[in-house]
């Protein structure tokens, strides 16, 4: 009983690791290549869920929160692309001001847990000694961030004033993606990490990268601009009004959590450095581009591929551009889930490069996308209507998205550390809070680590969902079977819920946070997250009681009266 | 335990560009050791095309500036082609101790080589002011020569992290249990020794109560640096 105990706590926490060791990389990959992806406000303190493998990164952008989710299968390898996109010197401009944009890879990672039943080399490596490795590994990661050449042109675009740089980096996750050309590949190096072994030497975290040798091919120094006639004066990026500007000292340090980049005054001239001397047009004019495509590229379709596009200013590739994407059916909008249209802002391409909100995109999702606690039958109909009138047409459902919607016995075990602990997220949150505190208590007696599976905080203006039930995943697959009929029965209660018609003030104000969930799952799901099933419940039973007794009175009037 | 060893490629730099390569080799080791919480600090460098990682730990940065200060002292007045620094990590042992002694017992566990050689200048820099460049000189062939010196030194340097990297990704079966969580989480001690002719008579300048014993681990460790 013991021993089963332990193996599934192993296990848990092993799946924990693998799931916070996934998060964290992109995190550090995207941070490091995406200037727009950064989140406005800064903290100084650090958050519980930041700590992981004791790499303080910062707030996590909200772009990430959306991703968190995407990683259904832990055996799925996350690629992650990063793209520069780059306006096709010599075409004539559009309709939006804008000629044609090219977009090129200019790294690949691809990070990935392989599992093998039958290992060469089993070993005794507990999981305590896989988060120990993955600290290193990571931190490795962050410091080859910045060795290689992309750096170079991600530091260029975060010093990039009004007058801009000519270029821009999205990037895109996936677990699927082309493969690369003959030519693109000889263009090419590989790097490969020593992987980390995990559980006990049947699992290994690999993280490699494919990238380009040399940007030089781009000109990012002598970028045209976008169109190269219109300066923008108020453009938000500017240094009077970064946020992220701060004090420059001799060694042009950045320091977290103020990051700093180089003095507003030109950056000095190094030997191999590159200008910046280049005039930034507006951006689309607040429009989606006029080359998005209508073919069904953003249509949705059941796909086993998740497909993330990113980059403020993501636009859908040409025809001319090097990838087909045709493979790729999914793609979800960088805008934090239902958020509302992009806000009104000068439409500069420059300032709209800044704005975590992209140019909408119909998305597909399941529900598990659009809140992560929710581990619901299928939505009905009134819900997916909800969903439909989303603001900025930022997300459509299809049934075939609802019939994907997991077990949660399924997920409970494998997954639920992202998706969450349990059936409900109220179960969730209670059961995790105890498992948590366990967790916690065990851990901290041993002094190699210090706040791995820490108890996150509950912020409701946050998305806490995932760190919080991800902290509380341990030993999920013992509580499968609870979760499924706790599942069961919130799901009964919501829909009650929201077909009932309000019997008094609370119930209003309940299908109105339900409503208020649905549409910005990050502050509605602290909502849900602190109730717990027990109170839905006698929820329920108070509603019941109360409309029998409303349909006794009324019986007894009518009895009476008559 | 076995203590690991790991010999960085050797670089060829001048004077002024001491200070920002050692910066950057022994942080990124550092940056790799300080298994605490850190916030990581990016830093660029003035003269190279490269970016260094801090674990922002503002003690560690003092000692090492210190160490650095010593090493260019040395140089200065100790004119040496072939210098070394030493950065090593151990674990605190006590040995059982007596009614007289308590002796402490330091078990590296890993050490680091890090081989500059600097280029034999005639002038001195005075001071503290190593950021100072030396004056050009005149001719397109000079600053042709140095720049393509400089960029041979860049690329040198960039292999010698990517060179960290992969020792710190391939061993790690080594490190001991973290003792400590704050900053760098292992005692550690920087060494400056240089190369004389005579591999035999080695010259420890470390200010470290253990000289001997470095000596000792030398001659043991069998590391033969011979000049050219």
């Amino acid at each position: 009983m013991d021993l089963q105990y332990n193996n599934s706590n192993e296990q848990g926490r092993n799946e924990q690791i693998i799931s916070q060791f996934l998060l964290k990389t992109l995190h550090i990959v995207l941070e490091s290549r995406v200037p727009s992806i950064r989140p406005s406000g800064r903290r100084s303190l650090v958050k519980k869920s930041d700590k992981w493998f004791n790499l303080a990164l910062g707030e996590r952008p909200t772009a990430l929160d959306s991703l968190n989710f995407w990683h259904r299968n832990l055996m799925e390898p996350m690629i992650i692309d990063i793209i520069l996109v780059q306006e096709m010197p010599g075409t004539t401009s559009t309709t939006s001001g804008y000629g044609a944009l090219v977009e090129t890879v200019i790294e690949r990672w691809v990070v990935q847990y392989e599992y093998s039943r039958t290992s060469h080399q089993p070993n005794t490596e507990s999981y305590k000694k896989t988060y120990k490795k993955s600290i290193i590994l990571l931190r490795s990661l962050y410091t080859m961030m910045r060795l290689l050449p992309a750096y170079r042109a991600y530091k260029k675009l975060c010093i990039s004033t009004s007058k801009g740089c000519g270029f821009d980096i999205n990037y895109k996750v996936s677990s699927f993606s082309a493969p690369f050309t003959r030519t693109e590949e000889d263009s090419m190096k590989h790097y490969s990490f020593f992987p980390v072994e995990a559980q006990q030497g049947h699992g290994r975290l690999s993280i490699s990268v494919k990238y380009r040798e040399s940007l030089s091919d781009f000109n990012l120094e002598t970028s045209p601009s976008f169109p190269p006639e219109i300066i923008i004066t108020d453009y938000v990026g500017s240094p009077a009004t970064d946020p992220f500007r701060a004090f420059p000292n001799k060694h042009a340090s950045t320091s977290f959590p103020v990051r700093e980049f180089q003095s507003p005054a030109p950056p000095p001239q190094r030997p191999h450095s590159w200008t910046n001397g280049l005039i930034r047009g507006p951006g689309p004019h607040g429009s989606p581009p006029v080359h998005r495509s209508s073919s069904g590229r953003y249509d949705l379709s059941s796909s086993p591929t998740d497909v993330i596009y990113g980059g403020p200013n993501y636009r859908p590739p040409t025809p001319s551009h090097h990838h087909s994407y045709d493979d790729y059916q999914f793609q979800l909008s960088l805008s934090p889930p239902f958020s509302p249209s992009p806000s009104p802002s000068p439409p500069t391409y420059s300032h709209s490069r800044l704005r975590s909100e992209t140019a909408p995109v119909s998305i597909p999702t399941s529900p598990r996308y659009l809140s992560p606690n929710l581990h619901l039958p299928p939505p009905s109909p009134r819900s997916t209507t909800r969903y439909d009138e989303s603001p900025s047409g930022v997300r459509s459902l299809k049934k075939s998205d609802m019939s994907r919607v997991r077990d949660n016995k399924d997920d409970s075990g494998r997954f639920s550390g992202l998706l969450s602990s349990s059936g409900s997220p109220r179960v969730g949150f209670s059961r995790s809070s105890s498992s948590r505190l366990s967790l916690q208590d065990e851990l901290l007696d041993d002094i190699d680590f210090s706040c791995p599976f820490i108890v996150d905080d509950v912020d409701t203006c946050d998305s806490p969902t995932v760190s919080e039930s991800g902290s509380g995943s341990v030993g999920g697959g013992k509580q499968g079977g609870k979760k499924s009929q706790d599942a069961a029965a919130v799901g009964a209660l919501v829909r009650m819920l929201r077909t009932a018609p309000p019997l008094r003030q609370d119930s209003s104000c309940y299908s109105s946070s339900l409503e208020a969930q649905f549409n910005n799952s990050e502050s509605a799901s602290g909502l849900f997250m602190a109730r717990s099933t027990s109170d839905a419940l006698e929820e329920l039973k108070a509603y019941r009681d109360i409309k029998h007794l409303i349909l006794s009175k009324s019986v007894l009037a009518k009895e009476q009266g008559l | 335990m076995n203590c690991e060893l790991c010999q960085l490629k050797e670089l060829d730099v001048e004077y002024f560009e001491i200070r920002e390569v050692l910066q950057c080799i022994l942080h990124t080791i550092f940056f790799h050791r300080a298994l605490g919480l850190v916030r990581p600090k990016d830093i660029d460098l003035q003269l190279f095309e490269i970016t260094y990682v801090q674990c922002g730990d503002a003690e560690l940065e003092k000692k090492v500036d210190e160490k650095i200060d010593q090493f260019i002292d040395r140089i200065e007045k100790h004119p040496n082609k072939k210098n070394q620094i030493c950065l090593s990590f151990f674990e605190v042992k006590n040995k059982q101790a007596t009614w007289f002694t308590h002796k402490v017992e330091h078990l590296y566990w890993e050490q680091w080589y890090i081989n500059i050689n600097v280029a034999q200048h005639p002038k001195p820099i005075s001071g503290k002011s190593h950021h100072s460049k030396l004056v050009l000189d005149p001719g397109e062939s000079a600053s042709d020569e140095r720049n393509a010196r400089r960029a041979t030194l860049e690329s040198s340097l960039h292999e010698v992290l990517f060179q960290i990297i992969k020792f710190v990704n391939e061993k790690k079966d080594h490190i001991p249990p973290i003792p400590n969580m704050e900053g760098v989480s292992f005692p550690y001690e920087i060494t400056i020794s240089r190369l004389v002719f005579y591999y035999y008579f080695y010259f420890d300048s470390s200010d470290s109560a253990f000289g001997m014993d470095m000596f000792k681990r030398m001659l043991q460790t069998g590391h033969p640096t011979m000049l050219s």
